[in-house]
């Protein structure tokens, strides 16, 4: 199964605290949150701002930019999608909004181009007709 | 200070591998082992600590041990449990709420679901649908063995630390299972071997990883006063800590720093020792880079050093310190979890009981045990003296 289908176990079950970001990259946003108190941002949404602890955190757009902090390519996954596509890279990407880290497949890159410190930007793939997943590509 | 505490049983189940016990008789066996290793009846034993699976796992265990313990301890942070477990212990028997507690762990991890823990799904990623911040990660294809890759891969990047380095911890791992009998895997390996094993995450090999087997492990905590009166030369807890920075790996921050680097300073420091004082170091090896960058944490090596002090030999028996005398996680046993086996291979050391894996004259023994992805630690120190 290739990454442009997604069988329904993988399709996340939204709550309404997470609803945002999985509609959010459906329509092609990362969603966010930013602390108004410290400024800070953070994925994934909390009710609490993880950097500072107060409950001023609200939903922003983040431009997608980031800075792969580091990746492994996963090379042996048993479960169904995954197996069928394997290898592939995984990143941790730093947002250029202070604060945010995403944990992120990168479908497109040649697992020996991947490397620390490559510029990336968030892509974005259906899971179904309303949520969504973020990717990143090289932005290089 | 309170009252002195020593671990003064230990068991260990049957094992690797060990298709016709359930997790229950592998608890049940190594129990009853470490109660006829302490001299101890069941009637004994006041406290029970255990990290399992499913909700009110350690109750469940008491009636099935026939225990009506006054004193439970269920913190459930992964591999590392057990070396809460311990140290929760040692605090309690020690300020006088209780005289006698065993720690239990039994689990048929490889006969019930086969190698899966790390990358088929059985280890938190992976899986069905799983609860809290792994719901982020699941849908991207991460594993479990991908999150320790991506924190070496960091390593190596800041450290210069290189395949070749980690690799020199499974070959010395391995010639520690070597001398032991019992261990799932026996023969020799090189660092070639390692590295022409298949990656499973880079920059992490099969070889790289643990070993996934069967087993149970249990451990008795006393007081000094009982301990005497016992079989055994006792062997003292003193000192213990624990601490914690993240639960998936994408909010670990600084992946080149483990909250060893909290725990075990607290733990050193309450237990009176430096590292240069240590003569058995019990690490978690779910991979080798586990052990890696807690050697640096713990002190025994500078920050970003790990990899050339690891590459000269200073894990093996007679080196500079040695660890994982048993084989550890790479080799030996790994049931799911394998805090537990550590504090129990610390205690034979320094009991003088460890046969053809002996540190000859050990005296201090220091435990690290690391849960989920790197995201807890727990270090408990051993002696054969008192603090
Ligand atoms: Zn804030």
């Amino acid at each position: 199964m290739t990454w442009a289908e997604t069988p329904k176990w993988v399709v996340p079950h939204p709550n309404a605290e997470d609803r945002e970001f999985w509609e959010g990259a459906r329509r092609g946003e990362l969603r966010i949150q930013r602390c108004s108190t410290c400024g800070l941002h953070q994925h994934y949404p909390r009710y609490l701002c993880s950097h500072c602890g107060a409950d001023t955190v609200a939903f922003v757009t983040a431009s997608g930019n980031g800075t792969v902090y580091s990746f492994t390519v996963i090379r042996q996954n048993g479960v169904p999608p995954f197996n069928e596509r394997v290898p592939f890279v995984i990143a941790t990407v730093d947002l250029d909004e202070p604060g945010a880290r995403i944990l992120a497949a990168m479908p497109t890159l040649d697992p020996s181009a991947a490397r620390i410190g490559m510029r990336v930007q968030a892509t974005f793939r259906p899971a179904n007709d309303e949520l969504g997943f973020v990717d990143f590509e090289s932005a290089e | 200070m309170g009252r002195n505490v020593c671990v003064v049983g230990v068991g260990l189940s049957d094992g690797p591998v060990t298709p016709d016990l359930s997790p229950s008789q592998l608890i049940a066996q190594s129990f009853r082992r470490a109660l006829d290793d302490a001299g101890l009846a069941t009637r004994d034993i006041e406290g029970l600590a255990s990290a399992g699976y499913g909700g009110m796992h350690e109750v469940a265990v008491a009636e099935y041990l026939g225990l009506q313990p006054h004193w439970l301890d269920s913190t459930s942070c992964g591999g590392s449990s057990f070396e809460f477990h311990a140290h929760h212990a040692f605090r309690a028997i020690e300020a006088g709420d209780v005289d006698t507690i065993a720690i239990v762990y039994g689990n048929n991890q490889l006969s019930a679901s086969g190698r899966t823990l790390g990358t088929g799904g059985g280890g938190g990623r992976g899986g069905m649908q799983p609860p809290g911040p792994m719901k982020y990660e699941f849908p991207t294809g991460m594993t479990l063995v991908g999150a320790y890759a991506m924190a070496a891969q960091r390593h190596m990047h800041e450290f210069g630390t290189t395949a070749e380095q980690l690799a020199s911890i499974s070959v010395q791992t391995r010639e520690h299972a070597h001398r032991n009998a019992g261990a799932m895997y026996r023969d020799l390996i090189t660092v070639d071997d390692v590295l022409s094993s298949r990656l499973v995450a880079d920059p992490l090999h099969k070889l790289d990883c643990c070993v996934i087997s069967d087993g149970g492990c249990a451990i008795i905590l006393t007081t000094e006063e009982r301990a005497r009166a016992l079989a055994h030369r006792p062997v003292f807890v003193r000192g213990g800590a624990g601490g914690t920075t993240h639960h998936s790996i994408q909010a670990m921050g600084d992946m080149t720093h483990t909250a060893a680097a909290v725990s075990g300073p607290k733990a050193f420091a309450e237990a009176g020792i430096r590292p240069s004082d240590v003569d058995v170091f019990c690490a978690y090896d779910s991979f080798t880079y586990t052990v890696l960058v807690t050697l640096e944490d713990l002190g025994f090596v500078p920050k970003g050093e790990g990899g050339p002090f690891v590459a000269d030999g200073s894990l093996r028996l007679g080196g500079a310190l040695p660890t994982n005398p048993d084989g550890g996680g790479l080799s030996n046993t790994h049931p799911g979890m394998r805090g537990l086996y550590l504090l129990c291979e610390a205690t034979r050391q320094l009991r003088g009981d460890a046969g053809d894996s002996q540190v000859e004259g050990a005296e201090i023994a220091v435990c690290n045990g690391s849960g989920g992805w790197l995201s807890t630690q727990g270090t408990v120190v051993l002696g054969t003296e008192p603090r």
